[in-house]
Order: C-alpha cells, then sequence, then structure tokens
C-alpha cells in the first residue's frame, strides 16, 4: 500500500478542483469511505472522489491524477462482486455515476450512443418505446451501470440466448490514462483493423476510463413465457437442463435455483416459489408465438421424463415479474441468512454440472458452511454462495479455503474462473490457478500498450507486487520469477 | 460542506440491523435523492455505511448531520431491499439519537412541530398564513397550497361505527378534501365519528424529525381519543403508517392492538357498496367520457403501509386509470422535507412530473396532502383519489 504524503495529497487536491471545482472533487473521510468498496467484502480508502459531469472532465481527472503520478479506479453503481472498483496503492476513485444521459437513438439502425453511468435498465426503459431493450441483463440490472457492464463484459438469464456483453457493444469512446481519448470500434458493420473493442470489453478498468458507448438494442419479442419446474431431486433438475438443450433448444434464459435459494428467494419476492422442492428451473422462451407454445410443451416434456413436480407457466406478465423479481434479487437476499456472503463465478461443462454441484455441497459440508446455489444453469454458469458471520473468529479464512476448494473442483471439471462477475481483486490470486506464468506475462504486456504505468485501476486482474511501475517493472522480466504463482 | 466539530454519540443502532446491509446496491435507483445526485452519500447504502461507521466509533461529525437530515425518509429503499434492512427504524433512531447529542432540529423547525400540536393554535397561526398569503408575500418555493381563511368543520356522529381521523395540518388547510373522503365514506351506508381537536397529531413528521418523545405523547394522546374497537379510516397515507406503528413506537400490547384497527381508508372502502351516483345530478353531464387518472403512489400508501392497490380498486369503477412507470419513486414531498430542503424537493418532483407526463390523463390521484400539494405546486391537477370518486358520484366528473 502506496503511502502518500499530505502536501502530495494537497496537490492533487488543488489541481482537480481548480480544474473541475469544487463540487466534483471529494476530499471528506466519511465520504471517501463510501467509495471504498463495492459490493464484494473488501475495501480500501480511495485519497481522493471525483465525479465528473462529462467526457472532458474524466479525461481532465485521468490527465491530472497521473500526471502526479497517482493510480485511479473508475466506478460506476459499485455493484461489482469481485472488488474490481476498490482503489488501491491510494488510488483517486473517478465516479462516473452522474454521466447516465441516453445521448442519441438510432431506431433503425437498431443503436444508441449512451455515457457509461446510466443505469442498465434505465436503458431499456428511455428505448421501450421504440420496442426496443438492451439485451444483456446482469441480476443488478436495475441498478448496475453500462461502464461496469462494458468493464465486466457482464452476462444475465438472457445472455444464453442473445450472447453477452460483449456482442452488444458496437464503440466505446476511451479515455487512455495518459488524459488522450480514442475511439475503439465502430458503429459501422465491421470495423476494420484489430478488434480493440473487444479487447477493451472485460478488461475491468485497466486499460482506461469509457465515457460514450455505443450499444446494439434488441428488438421486444413478441411472445415470452416463462415456466417453473420443480424438482424432489437436484440431480433431476440438471438432467432437465441437459435435456432441453440435447432436444436442440435454445430458451432465452435457463435458471436453477436450490432448495436454500428458493427459501430466500421467497421469503422476499412473495412470488410462490415451491420453498419445499429441492431444485427450482426458471425457463423462459421468447419468439414468434406457435414456436414458443411449441418450445414450452418440448420443455414440459424434457421435464416430466425426469420426474418434475409441477410445471408451471406464468399466467401473466405480473407473475412472470414476481418470479424474476425473486430470481434477481437473490445474492441481496442471502443476507437474510447472515450476515455476510462469499460467491464465486465458475463456468464448468453442463456435462459436469452434476458431478460439480455434488463436490460444492461436500465441500461446504466439509467446513460446516451454508451454501446457496442460484445459477445459469443453461451456461454452466455456477454461483455457490457462502453464507456466513464475520464477526465469528475464523470464520472468513475457513469461507476462504472452501471458495477455492469450490474453484479448484470447478476448475478440475474442465471450467473457468469467472463466467460475468470479473477478476477484479478477489479472484486475482486464482489466476495462477488456471494460466502458466507465461501466459499472465503476455496478458500483462497487453496491458502494457494502454498503460504502461500500471495508473489504471492497479493490481486488479493479474496477480504481482504493487506501484511496481515506480521501479521500472517489466512484465518480461517477471515472468520466470514465478512469483504470482 | 462543514468539517470538524466531531462529537461523542451513541446511535443505539442494532449491531444486528448494522450489518444487515451487504452492500448489493439495490436500493440506489429507488431513493429519490440518489436520483437527483448520483451521490453514495445521498443514498441509503452510503448512509447505512455512515452509521456502521459513527456506531463504531463512536463519534459523529456535521457530514454525518448533514448526509442523515438530506434523507426524505420514503422508505423506498426498504421495499426494494432483498435483504430486508429496516431502513426507516434506523434512520428514526439515528435522528433522535442525533437530537439527544447533538441538538439536531434548529429552534424554528421545533416551533413548527409544536404548533402542529395545538389544534387551536394551528389555526390561528394558519388563519395568519392565510392572510399573508393573500398579500403574496410567502416565498412561492415554499410551494404552500391556498390555505382557507375558514376551517371547514366536519359534523361527527356519536353513533358512529367507524372512526375518522382527520389529523393537523390536513385539519386545518384541507377542509374540503376531508370532507370529500367522509362524503365517500358515508356513501356506503355507514355513521362516522370524526376525531378532530381531541386527536391533534399523529406524530409522524416528529418521528421523522427525531422528536420520539413528542411522539410518543401524541400517540398516547390519540389512542386515548379514539376509543372503543371500531375501525380507524384514515384519508392521509402519511398519517396512516404513523398510526400503524404505535406497537412498534410505544411497544405495548395496547399499542399494537389499536394499530391493528388502523386502516387506510382505502383499504376499508374495499369490498363495500360505493354508489356510482349520490345526490341531485346535473341536468347537463360533464363534457368528457370518463376521465383518465394517472394514479400517484404515497411512499408510505405503497412501501410502509402496501395498500397502494386499494386506491385502485375504488378508483376503477368511476375512471380509466394510467400508471406511472417509475417504480414508485417518491415524489420529493416527503412531510416537512419539501418545507426543509425546498430546492431538493423540487428537484425531486421533477422526475414525478416527467412519470405523470409520460403516462399521460387528465387528472392525478394522490392519496397523501403532503404529496398532493407538493405535485399541485409543481403544476400537476392533483387530488385525493376520494376527492375525484366524490365528484364522479355528484356527476361533476
Amino acid at each position: 500500500m502506496a503511502e502518500w504524503t499530505d502536501a502530495e495529497n494537497r496537490a492533487l487536491t488543488d489541481d482537480l478542483t481548480n480544474a473541475l471545482g469544487a463540487r466534483q472533487v471529494r476530499t471528506d473521510g466519511l465520504e471517501r469511505a463510501l467509495y471504498g468498496r463495492d459490493s464484494s467484502t473488501m475495501e480500501a480508502e480511495p485519497s481522493l472522489v471525483v465525479l465528473p459531469r462529462d467526457a472532458s472532465e474524466v479525461a481532465a481527472a485521468v490527465r491530472i491524477t497521473t500526471g502526479h503520478g497517482r493510480p485511479f479506479v473508475a466506478r460506476g453503481s459499485g455493484t461489482g462482486l469481485a472488488g474490481g472498483a476498490v482503489p488501491l496503492d491510494g488510488a483517486v476513485v473517478i465516479a462516473t455515476s452522474r454521466m447516465n444521459r441516453l445521448l442519441e437513438v438510432d431506431v433503425t439502425g437498431r443503436l444508441a450512443w449512451v455515457e457509461p453511468g446510466i443505469l442498465n435498465l434505465d436503458l431499456s426503459h428511455q428505448v421501450a418505446a421504440h420496442g426496443l431493450h438492451f439485451a444483456p441483463d446482469p441480476s443488478s440490472q436495475q441498478v448496475c451501470s453500462l461502464g461496469g457492464n462494458v468493464a465486466n463484459n457482464s452476462g444475465g438469464p438472457h445472455c444464453l440466448a442473445y450472447g453477452v456483453t460483449s456482442a452488444h457493444i458496437l464503440a466505446v469512446e476511451v479515455v487512455l490514462p495518459d488524459g488522450s481519448t480514442v475511439m475503439l470500434g465502430g458503429v459501422t458493420a465491421e470495423p476494420s483493423g484489430y478488434d480493440l473493442r473487444g479487447l477493451f470489453v472485460g478488461s475491468e478498468g485497466t486499460l482506461g476510463i469509457a465515457t460514450r458507448v455505443a450499444v446494439r438494442l434488441t428488438p421486444n419479442p413478441p411472445t415470452v413465457r416463462t415456466l417453473l419446474l420443480d424438482f424432489d431431486d437436484t440431480d433431476d433438475g440438471a438432467a432437465t437442463v441437459s435435456g432441453i438443450i440435447a432436444a436442440g433448444l435454445v430458451p432465452a434464459a435457463l435458471e436453477m435455483m436450490d432448495r436454500r435459494a428458493v427459501e430466500v428467494v421467497e421469503a422476499f419476492a412473495h412470488a410462490g416459489y415451491p420453498t419445499d422442492a429441492e431444485a427450482v428451473l426458471l425457463v423462459e422462451v421468447d419468439g414468434l408465438g406457435p414456436g414458443v407454445q411449441e418450445a414450452v410443451d418440448r420443455i414440459a416434456e424434457v421435464a416430466r421424463t425426469n420426474s418434475v413436480r409441477t410445471v408451471r407457466v406464468a399466467a401473466d406478465e405480473a407473475e412472470r415479474q414476481a418470479l424474476w423479481r425473486g430470481r434477481k434479487n437473490a445474492f441481496g437476499a442471502v443476507a437474510r441468512l447472515e450476515p455476510d456472503y462469499y460467491l464465486h463465478d465458475t463456468v464448468v461443462p453442463r456435462a459436469a454440472l452434476t458431478r460439480v454441484l455434488r463436490r460444492v455441497y461436500e465441500i461446504a459440508d466439509n467446513h460446516g458452511l451454508k451454501v446457496i446455489n442460484v445459477f445459469h444453469a443453461g451456461d454452466g454458469n455456477l454461483h455457490p454462495i457462502l453464507s456466513y458471520d464475520s464477526r465469528i473468529s475464523g470464520m472468513t479464512e475457513k469461507v476462504h479455503r472452501a471458495g477455492r476448494e469450490i474453484v479448484e473442483a470447478s476448475l478440475d471439471a474442465g471450467g473457468v474462473l469467472s463466467g460475468e462477475h470479473g477478476i477484479g481483486l478477489e479472484k486475482r490470486d486464482y489466476m495462477g490457478l488456471m494460466f502458466s506464468a507465461d501466459d499472465l506475462a503476455e496478458q500483462d504486456r497487453v496491458r502494457s500498450v494502454f498503460d504502461p504505468r500500471r495508473l489504471s485501476n492497479p493490481d486488479k486482474i493479474i496477480p504481482g507486487g504493487s506501484r511496481c511501475a515506480d521501479a521500472g517493472w517489466s512484465a518480461g522480466t517477471r515472468a520466470g520469477e514465478g512469483a504470482w504463482v | 460542506m462543514s468539517r470538524g466539530g466531531s462529537f461523542p454519540i451513541d446511535l443505539g443502532l442494532d449491531p444486528e440491523d448494522l450489518v444487515s446491509c451487504v452492500h448489493c446496491g439495490l436500493c440506489l435507483p429507488h431513493c429519490p435523492t440518489y436520483r437527483i445526485t448520483q451521490e453514495e452519500i445521498a443514498s441509503p447504502r452510503g448512509r447505512l455505511m455512515l452509521m456502521a461507521e459513527v456506531a463504531e466509533s463512536g463519534r459523529a461529525d456535521p457530514v454525518f448531520i448533514d448526509a442523515i437530515d438530506a434523507c426524505v425518509g420514503c422508505r423506498g429503499c426498504e421495499a426494494a431491499c432483498p435483504s430486508g434492512v429496516p431502513y426507516g427504524h434506523m434512520l428514526e433512531t439515528t435522528r433522535a439519537a442525533l437530537v439527544e447529542s447533538a441538538g439536531y432540529q434548529p429552534w424554528w423547525r421545533r416551533i413548527g412541530y409544536r404548533i402542529l400540536e395545538h389544534p387551536r393554535l394551528l389555526r390561528a397561526s394558519s388563519r395568519i398564513l392565510a392572510l399573508v398569503q393573500r398579500t403574496r408575500l410567502v416565498p412561492s418555493r415554499f410551494a404552500l397550497p391556498p390555505i382557507p381563511l375558514r376551517r371547514t368543520r366536519l359534523e361527527s356522529s356519536p353513533r358512529g361505527t367507524v372512526w375518522f381521523f382527520t389529523g393537523c395540518v390536513m385539519d386545518a388547510w384541507m377542509g374540503e378534501t376531508l370532507a370529500a373522503a367522509k362524503r365517500v365514506v358515508e356513501s356506503t351506508g355507514v355513521e362516522v365519528r370524526v376525531s378532530g381537536d381531541a386527536a391533534p397529531c399523529c406524530g409522524a413528521l416528529h418521528v421523522h424529525a427525531g422528536l420520539e418523545a413528542e411522539a410518543r405523547d401524541l400517540a398516547r394522546e390519540v389512542m386515548a381519543a379514539l376509543d372503543g374497537d371500531g375501525p380507524v379510516l384514515v384519508p392521509s397515507a402519511g398519517c396512516g403508517a404513523q398510526l400503524k406503528e404505535y406497537g412498534h413506537l410505544l411497544g405495548t400490547s395496547e399499542a399494537r392492538a389499536f394499530s391493528a384497527r388502523v386502516l387506510d381508508v382505502h383499504e376499508w372502502l374495499v369490498g363495500r357498496d360505493i354508489p356510482l351516483r349520490v345526490g341531485p345530478q346535473p341536468a347537463e353531464p360533464p363534457p368528457r367520457g370518463r376521465p383518465v387518472v394517472a394514479v400517484q403512489d404515497p411512499c408510505h400508501l405503497r412501501h410502509v403501509q402496501h395498500a397502494h392497490q386499494a386506491v385502485r380498486t375504488v378508483l376503477e369503477p368511476f375512471f380509466e386509470l394510467a400508471e406511472l412507470d417509475d417504480a414508485g419513486l417518491c415524489c420529493g414531498a416527503g412531510g416537512a422535507y419539501s418545507a426543509a430542503h425546498p430546492s431538493e424537493a423540487a428537484e425531486i418532483r421533477e422526475l414525478k412530473l416527467a412519470a405523470i407526463d409520460r403516462a399521460g390523463g387528465d387528472l392525478v390521484a394522490s392519496a397523501n396532502p403532503g404529496c398532493m400539494i407538493h405535485l399541485r405546486a409543481g403544476g400537476a391537477p392533483a387530488l385525493h383519489p376520494l376527492e375525484l370518486v366524490d365528484r364522479a358520484q355528484r356527476g361533476l366528473l
């Protein structure tokens, strides 16, 4: 952790205040503390908080901050689950929450230009009159920002059919760590040259700050049907997931929750989830009327061959919304069990789903921990949530040990570390489980092209020391040291 | 921003409540002050983190007071919170601690709350205000409604089987609204006892301001006045929410039993025969067809009482209804909030007026007098739902 002197802090504050105005720069201790964490369990203290109003203020803030040799961290709504927005090394937090405008809608081109602070669901509401929406729908969609979606290449229940965020981002205007502005990608069908837009999406704030984003808009489906299937046995639920995909069906969403998840979700949403079921599947099918009905019938058929207890089809939009409200609030609702939670985001091959799931329960049992499973079953993206009370001594360490075992079990089954939450700070030290030192060094070299001084969201994604830039740190020479494995 | 001046304080919050927030942020879009500032310190998550910080350090400062004072108290966050954080009660407890330790609430606000407790004083001040208002000396940013010079007196029937709660400001300023609501209740064939001066004020504004001792006194006064075991009908969402929370405020079985008798007037009307026509009808019917009414849900009806559907059920036989698309976001009235924070209240109102515009409609129904006044001051044609029903019954709409 870097120490900055009062004089250094004062000089930086003065320069930022002169450029942006006092209302845009926050120095109070209590206020800074509020920007020290996101929705994960990690925290740090930013040296300053900047609240720019437009792209030029972001550019000025970045230029001044890095001019002082100080790192910065971009922040949207602060809903990240992997500590991606936690400001290390006394970084300046640049929060884009005020930049929340829908700038331009091209209805025939089905695209829109937005500022990064616009909330995911607000965007869909604002284009609803044109019969369009932004398809990626993270569970936090009512509050997460587009900039955050871009940073984490976010997924969501409906990404099974529609693809994750990257498939919906056409262009990004980016302020680079030196304060200059570039446009990556473009709104034309196939921009020439390397797909740097694709590189930026999912880079978790380590390459710069997005200040304008061109997003693809998706027509609202004419017909939507939502099914709730419940089972006495988790294996039957998992088998139904495989069966649906094997039958060649591609539902818009295919979600699974276990018994404990259903209990906490129902306590909040009162949507009529069966709290005595061992597993529940929420399946959504959309498209044109007749095709949708056929898909519903075939899904029910697959479920019946796997001993489903009941097949419930939401009768109307209100019932459908209530079911989704339950699913999308699951993480927060877990706090009804214990004050803290720690979750993973691994993706495993669908064929290994049942096996890994059993292993997750086993690991939790071995450690005497409560685990709640709620996940995107269709694409094998697990979200095992360990629920605990950090005030009990030794508990946090125990939870982290169990978490690591869960990650290892997923990787052993041929899975990957993160489906959609990002690596951030929290999963950074697991990267060595997946990548060799050479792999990591190469990734770090890519980063260096954009951020040679490691000032843009330092110490995230790639494991390694902090503030290495000062020592002329070069990725190539570190590769052999094996420091992060 | 004010700095320094830190002082010792015991917030008196339950540690279990303090750890119940997991910082997921799902409250942010439902918070009116976050919506206008996009800043953590103006969000429920931010305020809860500050409470935790202050509870742990045992010291607060003016930044903390400002942050807690800036909350409208709409409790929209509570309805949105999947973890079940009891934000409203935590806010009230924190404000009470600030009153105790820091003299929170300046003298001029305290005088205001005092006046509410004394009907004669309130009427006298209202008359003065009404006169001053006619000289156009009251700054319009305070957004007061046209205050009547004479109060409308409501007839009370001693044999009445239901209590009709009239409250403080509503009784002094909005007698016509109360009279209309009472007529609708009576049109179902019951006789009504009017609470009047014996139950001067519910104490909601006092609780929101952290003046809990005063609020408890008022609660006891109201409970003593509204005797018997008949239902207590409340035409104001804010007062109704407060009367329903007496059980929590006083913590006695008597108070809980009283709270169980309290109903928002629309809740009581659901399932009763509300005649479509009452009294002599005008020779010529109103020119338009069925008017379209946009329904604005007062926060304390929707997020606290969860009784907002009842308003729709009561209005449906008379009007076409239009729904707002803002998930019940606060309008910025917030009881005394719009007087204490007029510019923020107006900024929040802009969001609501835009939602009303998008919904379309000839009129706006608002089941809380504070919201109604606030919306009208912003130019919206807002009326109490039962005023609308009353007019429709008389063939005036």
